[in-house]
């Protein structure tokens, strides 16, 4: 997507100023979670948007990421941050060991490895008392010094989770430039002629997975820091997988700031209709994203970002035409309508 | 010698698609690929071409074994292939499909991005470089193709049916691209159905029937030869030919 350079500023202002501009836990706590979820479902966008290889598996890596902290605190009483790269380290082999062998398969096979592999391991950490089972890990309740990250309020989360993204979305836009990027979007249109034409298919889908992991991963050991607290089903669960999915396809998958604009909307609709249901509104989840699924594949694949670059595209071509026609268009309703 | 292929056969089961063909190209030739509808043709292309790894013999391109190599590989050493329904990219524009394949020889963006210029002026393609590919019709698609092939800065060429599907005068425009392709000194294959283009184009030119190579030669023989007629239009027709005569 192109953006004006005042585009750019005006949206890094908008994110470093949001949580100073409430005196209120609940926008910054809300805050740091639309960036987590931005991060996660940034990192699904490489392999998911870019590449175009579906996974409904990322939450394994989300998984390690948020147990590796927790498990090492619970071993060894050390810092969380040392299981940071422990995460890290785990996520890469699993994806490696997916990757390899489903990647010389084009179509659905990589979707079904990424689901079964993601379920396998969640079955398995429910049942292992190593890792808690069922029950989970906890970190420190209180912080032992600064490097525990156990801090009460969701400020210093919510601007450490703004630097991942960050540096997270620069690495995509770098990629997007690069050689990378443009074989990547070559193997989504077509593998069979981006072969043809010497692309290492394979080994780019390798690569791109294993970036995916790692910042899922890393998004993952954000989270386990910022609650204290990690079980199978908000590690490993399929909704944390898909999660990502939707959030990133909402906004616009294999677009840079698709993701973002993704959780901006989401996050704060599923944390309204949590308060709205209590308990009994986890259920209301599942219909709500069933629903945005139906949406988007219905009528608009590309997400909001393309319907809105569709919007604006045809009106600087109507006003270029006529002036007054652009005036007289009515926007949104008949677009959605279509 | 630039390609040599030996006794290739490509069996799916019991059935031969391909059974025992066999070619040879020198550097600068234009060599055409011609037979009815599922002789064999795209099969044995496919084989030369990496998509397909042959179930016996061998394919050896300027040096190298290249049977059992992937499609990428046959691409790094020269050998650039179109498809028969054209394979764009349709969400990148028209200068990037054309960068993918330059991407191949010029890692760094910005030099992709000249030579891929080039190319599109070369085939023409300059005026519509910011369009995406799916807003081209046929033979914008076919065309697209063999840039980004181009893009490549292949030593061997092999264009499935890159004509088929256009108007006499697409034809003819895409006939002398072909033929500035071939002055630039790359060596051409082409599957063909199209006898207009097999004539006008070709030195020589291997026909095929049930898997095999019936006749080879240069096309005016070829064409006149009776096992290709009866090919082409089986045996009685043959005859009501000869009586004609």
């Amino acid at each position: 997507m192109m953006m004006r350079r005042s585009g750019w500023i005006a949206l890094a202002l908008v994110l470093i100023l949001f949580p100073l501009s409430f005196d209120n836990p609940y926008y910054e706590q809300l805050g740091s979670l639309v960036l987590l979820a931005a991060i996660s479902a940034s990192a699904w966008n490489l392999i998911g948007g870019y590449a175009g290889q579906v996974s409904v598996g990322n939450a394994v890596f989300f998984g390690a990421g948020a147990y590796m902290p927790l498990l090492f605190y619970k071993l060894w009483e050390v810092s969380p941050l040392y299981g940071f790269p422990a995460g890290i380290a785990v996520s890469v082999v699993i994806a490696v060991v997916i990757g390899i062998p489903t990647f010389r398969l084009s179509g659905h096979y990589f979707s079904m490895a990424t689901i079964a592999v993601a379920e396998l391991i969640r079955i398995v950490v429910s049942n292992w008392d190593f890792v808690g089972a069922s029950i989970g890990l906890t970190g420190p309740a209180v912080a032992r010094d600064w490097s525990d990250l156990v801090f009460r309020s969701s400020i210093p989360y919510y601007y450490m989770f703004l630097a991942v993204l960050t540096i997270l979305l620069v690495m995509t836009y770098c990629i997007e430039r690069s050689r990378f990027g443009y074989y990547l979007r070559a193997l989504r249109s077509g593998e069979r002629a981006a072969r043809s034409l010497g692309v290492p298919v394979s080994r780019c889908k390798l690569y791109i997975f294993i970036l995916s992991a790692i910042f899922t991963s890393l998004a993952g050991s954000l989270y386990a820091i910022k609650f204290g607290f990690a079980d199978p089903a908000s590690g490993f669960g399929i909704l944390v997988s898909v999660n990502m999915v939707i959030v990133a396809a909402l906004g616009g998958a294999g677009r840079l700031l698709g993701p973002l604009l993704g959780a901006v909307i989401l996050i704060p609709l599923q944390s309204e209709t949590n308060t709205l249901f209590g308990g009994g509104g986890t259920g209301f989840t599942y219909i709500l994203y069933g629903g945005i699924i139906m949406l988007i594949a219905r009528f608009e694949p590309g997400g909001l970002l393309e319907l809105w670059e569709r919007i604006r595209d045809r009106r600087a071509s109507r006003r270029a035409v006529a002036l007054k026609a652009a005036l007289a268009e009515p926007s949104s309703q008949s677009q959605l309508g279509r | 010698m630039l390609l040599q292929a030996e006794d290739v056969g490509m069996y799916f089961g019991g059935f031969r698609a391909v059974d025992g063909a066999s070619l040879t190209i020198e550097q600068g030739e234009i060599i055409g690929l011609i037979g009815p509808n599922g002789a064999g043709k795209s099969t044995f292309f496919n084989c030369l071409v990496g998509d397909l790894k042959p179930s016996k013999g061998r394919v050896m391109f300027d040096g190298h074994d290249v049977t059992n190599a992937s499609p990428e590989e046959h691409a790094k050493l020269g050998i650039g292939r179109t498809f028969q329904l054209p394979a764009t990219f349709e969400e990148l524009t028209i200068l990037e499909n054309v960068m993918v394949g330059a991407f191949l020889r010029h890692p760094r963006v910005k030099d992709a991005r000249e030579n891929a210029q080039r190319v599109l002026d070369l085939t023409g393609l300059t005026a519509l470089a910011d369009q995406k590919a799916k807003s081209l019709g046929t033979p914008g698609r076919k065309r697209l193709e063999i840039a980004r092939v181009l893009a490549t800065e292949p030593k061997l060429m092999l264009l499935d049916e890159a004509l088929a599907g256009l108007t006499p005068s697409e034809v003819q425009l895409a006939i002398d691209l072909v033929r500035q392709i071939h002055q630039s000194g790359i060596t051409l294959v082409i599957v063909e159905h199209i006898m207009e283009v097999i004539l006008s184009l070709t030195d020589r030119v291997l026909v095929f029937n049930q898997g095999k190579v019936i006749a080879s030669g240069a096309p005016a023989d070829v064409v006149n030869d009776p096992a290709v007629i009866e090919a082409y239009l089986g045996r009685s027709q043959n005859k009501k030919r000869e009586q004609n005569k």
